[in-house]
C-alpha cells in the first residue's frame, strides 16, 4: 500500500521555524493549534495555544480564522 | 483538514510536541496530491474508498506486527477488524449500485488493479510520525492521525461531488470516519 496520495499537502514547520513564526507575529495574527485530546493539552502544550481535539475539529473550523498563519500539533 | 477549507497558511510543526519538548521527532514534509476528481462515479468512488480501506487494514496488521506489548498488539488487531467492518460497507453499498450481481471476489479483483500508485510505504509513514510502538497513546495518536486523513479526504471529495446520491455516500462514510475519530479520542482518555 502506498500512502502518499491520501495525504493532505501541507508544509511542515521545524522547531526553530516554528519558534520564528510565533516570534515574529503579535500573538492576536498567529493561531497556533493543538489538536490532540485535553489530557495531553493539560499536561503540556505550546503557549497560546488553541485546544481543539481532532475528533472536533471538522465541527469547530468556525472558530478559527482562516486568514491567519496556522499552526498545527 | 484545514488546507481544504480556506485556509491558506497552515503549517505543521514537524514532531509536534515532542521537538518542543526538545525531544527527537523530525519527519520528512508532507506532499501529497489527491485521488479522486470531481467527475468520478459512485461507483468509481466506492472502489478508491474500499483500496483506502484496504490500506488502513494492511497498515494496522503491519503496525501489530511491530508491536511490543499485547496490549498494543490487541489495539491494532481491533483497529484492522473495524476497517474490515469498513469495507464490507463499502461493498454493500456497491452491490446495491451495480447494474448486474458482482461477488465480493470480483470487487476485489476490480479494486486491486486501480490501487497502489506511488507514494510513501507503510515504513516511510511510520518514519514520518516516529511513534514509539511500546507507548500505547502514541500508537492511539498515530492511527488519530490516519484517521483524520481518511475523514479529511472523505470530506474534500464529498464537497466536491456533483452527484448527489454519491456525495450521500461520501458524506456516510465520513461520519463513520469521524465516529472512529471520537472513539479513538476517548480511548486515548482513559489511558
Amino acid at each position: 500500500m502506498k500512502w502518499m496520495q491520501f495525504l493532505t499537502p501541507v508544509q511542515s514547520k521545524d522547531y526553530n521555524e516554528t519558534r520564528k513564526m510565533i516570534s515574529d507575529h503579535s500573538p492576536e495574527d498567529i493561531t497556533i493549534l493543538d489538536v490532540r485530546q485535553p489530557s495531553e493539552y493539560q499536561a503540556s502544550h505550546i503557549p497560546g495555544a488553541v485546544l481543539i481535539p481532532l475528533p472536533q475539529l471538522s465541527d469547530r473550523m468556525s472558530e478559527l480564522d482562516p486568514g491567519k498563519p496556522t499552526l498545527v500539533y | 483538514m484545514l488546507s481544504g477549507k480556506g485556509f491558506t497558511q497552515v503549517y505543521n510543526v514537524s514532531g509536534g510536541i515532542k521537538a518542543w519538548e526538545g525531544k527527537t521527532a523530525v519527519g520528512p514534509q508532507t506532499l501529497g496530491m489527491d485521488l479522486f476528481d470531481g467527475s468520478k462515479s459512485p461507483q468509481d468512488f466506492l472502489k478508491v474508498a474500499y483500496s483506502l480501506e484496504q490500506g488502513l487494514h494492511r497498515f494496522y496488521l503491519d503496525m501489530a506486527d511491530k508491536a511490543r506489548t499485547r496490549a498494543v498488539l490487541e489495539l491494532f488487531e481491533k483497529l484492522a477488524a473495524i476497517e474490515v467492518k469498513h469495507q464490507d460497507a463499502i461493498f454493500d453499498a456497491y452491490a446495491r449500485m451495480a447494474d448486474a450481481a458482482v461477488s465480493r471476489e470480483q470487487f476485489d479483483a476490480m479494486v486491486e488493479t486501480s490501487a497502489g500508485e506511488g507514494g510513501l510505504t507503510t515504513d516511510q509513514y511510520l518514519e514520518l510520525f516516529d511513534p514509539d510502538l511500546s507507548v500505547e497513546t502514541e500508537v492511539i495518536s498515530l492511527a488519530m492521525s490516519i484517521e483524520a486523513q481518511a475523514l479529511d479526504l472523505y470530506q474534500r471529495v464529498g464537497a466536491r461531488m456533483k452527484n448527489a446520491d454519491s456525495a450521500a455516500i461520501v458524506h456516510g462514510i465520513a461520519d463513520e470516519e469521524k465516529q472512529h475519530l471520537e472513539r479513538l479520542g476517548k480511548l486515548m482518555d482513559t489511558l
